[in-house]
């Protein structure tokens, strides 16, 4: 080993110095000769004879000094050097060749590292918590609701805890929410209320001070908060001495035990603090039936999530007891849970990316493939010359591995730059502090591909242009040559090229037709114009009814009465900001199995509300301020909930109410019924839902407010935030935003999908244009004296003009065939990625079809006009 | 085949000129070629330049250095000797040659 090493570091060394060490052997040898020569002129031997018999026993010093050379240095890195000398020289001389080949490598080795980097991070990274993989969330399974990963409630919680088997442990978390009050304008927290063991759960430590412990989660003890580095930094200045002071959240006192490190989040990036759970068995057997926790379990070391599912499923069954039958525990990889719904568009993006990448290589190959023939010459004289066909095939090699490394660099550059707006892909739930980056993953990827994709359009060139048959090329002075075999080649890396087009292309043609439907939607409400922002009344300062009306009739009132304001209203959940909300039903005669009991959300409102967000009543009547605590209690129904539960009747008079049947809630009549209004995304299916007026229905206490304006609606923002600190100073204003850019921020994703589908389409569409291009043109350029002598016999241009885009309309009906038979049987990888549109819509593949032909033709027509004006009188003196 | 030969004779190569640096002290290339050729009795290194090869590889190990000195009829030369590493490299070949050469001793005696 440590001879090996030492030769190779001499080897270096040597090479580094290389000139001065021959010159040095060469005087060796020569003394050498020369002591030979003295002992051959004592034998007795002439001079000139004695030093010519000296050289014969030497052995050749022409040899010797080359062998030497071999020895000392390093053979392999010098031939490499050469070649790569001799590449940059070939790729100077083309320069038109390089930046087209090299441009369309880096678009392909680009596009496809930029991806690779979301993945990366989205599927690949590890989630930064202690032993990742082990972590999983567990969701209550009540299918028979129609919810089949519901969350899971205090009581099932519990039971699991103690009696599951198959986890280490297991915590617990619910969002909640606190007015800060003290220093500076009140400010509205985000936190999560968890189990006390929730840090050890994730195996993170704080930054700062400590976590919880068991004792701060014991009912009574004193109140404890852990901070986000976010709040620390932004509301206390990121002080350490923060940690054993007091916060007033809610009006009540909470120590700071420790601060979390940079980028700590647990699902939902917006918590600011976490405060502990101090549930006692009163409360917990309290909450059978309220679904509002989030569970995370560490698997025991060496238990699969199979394996744990299926024990929690026999759990379940075990714990399963008359009327609390599902308390089965569906248990999904914390992977899963954050990556979700981004994972099947990032691997249709991957896959995109993988046939843009195609396409590029197979261009590139063509056009080596033109330039091999065009240096047909050239090589026979290197071959004839006596250079061995692996040598040519190694430096051809090289050309093109220069090619894709100079292409992989650039490719990289453009990766960095479209990180930032690929960012925006990676869901909230994976922890992203400043992005994906240029990492090793990254450099490693983006190195590798460079290479596979340099030996993979480079391989056939080089295996062909070495197989030149020598007399041919030689004889025709160094004009080129096409074989029939070239050709076949060439057509066929056309064919493929304008197949995968094709298939990119029928792809983003059907995301843009969906996105198109899903933006254009009519989304039950009407956004312009619309500002929404939340209160959030809290307890106990808001806990007597009175008060909390008190609240909503003094801020409605002074906000309609802000000039350019036409209507405001109160709800429990605006459009789009959340499916939850969602409650047991019981309508008026009729009969339900008790396993499977109707569910709709409920929603309270003031009567203005459906003014305000531009809801359309379909039948009855709206909501009025005449529906006050003392009138009959009535609800307004979307057309949803009227289909579902009074399928084939007239709902308006019918009476149903929150709960089971038994309960002693009181029965409310349907007075109206409104167009549907999306709930949880304008992709989520909407679900049943009823509508309630505050005084008559208190349930939940509404908390965002929505705002029509004449004009834009973020200019009264500051007005609107006045009128309520007016009412109570201390109430926080949150989630200020324009109602239009909710439904923004609901496409967003389909909408940054959609756009790379397509941008990659029509680089893709473009590739191939130049692909059928370059052949068609190569071929006229082959063919020009051919056609020059047809013309000067008398044939028609246009006759000519035909042949020719007959050749090119050919390669692009056979790969328009390839291409949407492949398409149509990977259409269906789309489906979840698709709104309201057949993975093989009919009009979109037309449109693509179309739009193929056109570019194509437009492809064909300028190689095959050159041909048919082409002078015959140059062609035959050229012959 | 070809190449396992080879590296026989390479080695037996390398180990004679070890040897000679041993016997003899520094000495340049020709001398030692000269002198394998004497005790060979004229059989081995028709080709004086073969020994160059050798060198180059004993001095990449580290088994032997080179300086420039005068020969003894004055001309210039490279001189070889043999290092502390290359010394202790010849004991172990030798008892393994001498071991080798034993065994193949007895089983050709059969």
């Amino acid at each position: 080993m440590w001879e090996h090493l030492r030769t190779w570091a001499s080897r270096l060394w040597s090479w580094a110095r290389m000139r001065r060490l021959e010159g040095d052997f060469a005087e060796e040898l020569e003394s050498h000769v020369a002591m030979l020569a003295e002992e051959n002129l004592r034998r007795g031997l002439p001079e000139d004879q004695a030093r010519r018999d000296a050289l014969i026993r030497l052995g050749g010093m022409a040899q010797l000094r080359e062998s030497y050379r071999e020895q000392r240095g390093l053979p392999l890195v010098e031939r490499l050097a050469q070649d790569l000398r001799y590449a940059l020289r070939m790729l100077r001389k083309t320069p038109g060749f390089a930046l087209f080949a090299g441009a369309a490598l880096a678009l392909g080795i680009g596009a496809t590292s930029a991806v690779f980097n979301i993945a990366d991070a989205v599927l690949l990274r590890p989630l930064p918590y202690r032993e990742p993989t082990r972590l999983v969330m567990l969701w209550q399974d009540d299918t028979t609701y129609r919810f089949p990963r519901n969350n899971p409630s205090p009581w099932a919680f519990e039971l699991w805890r103690k009696q599951n088997r198959a986890f280490e442990d297991m915590a617990a978390l619910t969002h909640n929410s606190f007015n800060l009050l003290g220093r500076g304008e009140p400010e509205y927290l985000h936190a999560d209320t968890v189990t006390a063991n929730f840090f050890s759960v994730l195996g993170v430590a704080p930054a700062l001070g400590r976590t919880f412990t068991a004792d701060d989660g014991r009912a009574g003890a004193p109140l404890t908060a852990v901070l986000s580095y976010g709040l620390w930094a932004r509301r206390f200045g990121a002080q350490p001495e923060v940690v054993g002071h007091n916060l007033l959240l809610n009006g009540a006192k909470y120590m700071v035990a420790g601060v979390m490190p940079r980028g700590f989040q647990f699902l939902d990036p917006q918590v600011d603090l976490w405060v502990p759970a101090q549930w006692d068995s009163g409360y917990i057997d309290d909450k059978k039936t309220d679904h509002f926790l989030k569970v995370v379990a560490r698997l025991r070391p060496g238990i699969s999530t199979q394996r744990a599912g299926a024990a929690m499923a026999l759990l379940g069954k075990q714990l399963a007891t008359g009327d609390m039958s599902d308390l089965t525990a569906v248990v999904v990889p914390l992977r899963e849970q954050v990556a979700g719904d981004v994972r099947p568009a990032l691997l249709v993006l991957l896959g995109a990316v993988a046939l843009l990448l195609l396409i590029a290589c197979a261009n590139v190959a063509n056009l080596l493939l033109a330039r091999g023939s065009a240096r047909a010459a050239e090589l026979a004289v290197r071959l004839a010359l006596g250079a061995s066909r692996k040598r040519v095939i190694e430096q051809m090699l090289v050309e093109s591995l220069v090619l894709s490394c100079a292409g992989g660099a650039a490719g990289l550059g453009l990766a960095v730059l479209a990180t930032r707006f690929l960012g925006q892909l990676i869901p909230p739930g994976i922890s992203n502090s400043g992005g994906p980056v240029v990492n090793v993953p990254l450099l490693v990827f983006a190195a590798s591909v460079s290479i596979a994709t340099g030996v993979l359009f480079g391989i056939l060139p080089a295996l062909r242009g070495s197989r030149v048959e020598l007399v041919g090329p030689l004889k025709q002075g160094g004009r080129s040559n096409v074989g029939a075999g070239g050709q076949r080649m060439r057509n066929v890396l056309v064919v493929s090229e304008v197949a995968l087009a094709m298939v990119l292309l029928a792809g983003a043609a059907v995301m843009i037709r969906s996105f198109e439907k899903l933006y254009h939607q009519d989304p039950g409400f009407r956004a312009e114009h619309v500002l929404t922002l939340q209160t959030r009344l809290q307890y106990p300062k808001y806990q007597s009814r009175a008060r909390r009306s008190e609240f909503y009739r003094q801020v409605l009132q002074r906000v309609e009465t802000l000039p350019g304001v036409i209507a405001a209203g109160y709800t429990t959940y605006l459009p789009l900001a959340d499916s939850g909300g969602g409650s047991v039903v019981t309508v008026e005669n009729h009969l339900v199995d008790p396993k499977h009991l109707l569910i709709a959300n409920v929603r309270v409102v003031n009567p203005d509300y459906f003014r305000t967000v531009g809801m359309t009543l379909r039948r009855g009547r709206q909501l009025d301020r005449n529906d006050g605590s003392d009138s009959p209690r009535v609800a307004v129904i979307n057309e949803s909930m009227a289909r579902t539960y009074w399928p084939g009747e007239n709902p308006v008079g019918r009476r149903f109410k929150r709960g089971v049947l038994q309960s002693d809630n009181p029965w409310y009549t349907v007075i109206g019924i409104v167009a549907d209004m999306r709930q949880g995304g304008m992709d989520v299916p909407v679900r049943p839902e009823a509508y309630f007026t505050f005084e008559q229905a208190d349930f939940f206490p509404p908390d965002s407010l929505a705002v029509r304006t004449t004009g834009d609606p973020l200019t009264i923002t500051e007005e609107v935030r006045r009128q309520i600190w007016v009412v109570d100073r201390d109430e926080p204003v949150a989630a200020v935003m324009p109602l239009q850019a909710m439904v923004e921020q609901s496409v967003a994703p389909a909408r940054l999908q959609t756009g790379l589908l397509g941008g990659f389409a029509g680089i893709a569409l473009l590739l191939a244009a130049l692909g059928i291009y370059a052949v068609l043109s190569f071929v006229v350029a082959q063919r020009m004296q051919e056609i020059g002598v047809r013309l000067a016999l008398g044939a028609q241009p246009a006759h000519v003009l035909g042949t020719v885009m007959a050749q090119g309309l050919k390669l692009y009906f056979l790969g328009l065939a390839i291409g949407l038979a492949a398409a149509l049987m990977l259409s269906r990888l789309m489906t979840h990625l698709l709104f309201g549109v057949s993975a093989a819509d009919p009009l979109s593949y037309a449109c693509v079809i179309f739009l193929m032909a056109a570019v194509t033709l437009l492809a064909c027509y300028v190689p095959a006009r050159r041909a048919m004006r082409s002078d015959p009188i140059a062609a035959l003196r050229y012959e | 085949m070809d190449e396992v030969k080879s590296e026989v004779l390479q080695g037996t190569l390398d180990l004679m000129v070890l040897k000679t640096l041993h016997a003899l002290g520094p000495l340049h290339g020709y001398g030692i070629a000269r002198r394998i050729e004497q005790i060979s009795g004229q059989v081995l290194l028709l080709n004086q330049g073969t020994i160059y090869a050798s060198l180059v590889r004993l001095l990449q190990k580290g088994w032997i250095s080179a300086a420039w000195g005068t020969s003894e009829n004055n001309r210039k030369a490279k001189f070889y000797s043999l290092t502390a590493r290359g010394a202790k490299q010849l004991r172990e070949e030798t008892e393994n040659w001498e071991r080798i050469a034993a065994v193949m001793q007895r089983v050709l005696e059969l």
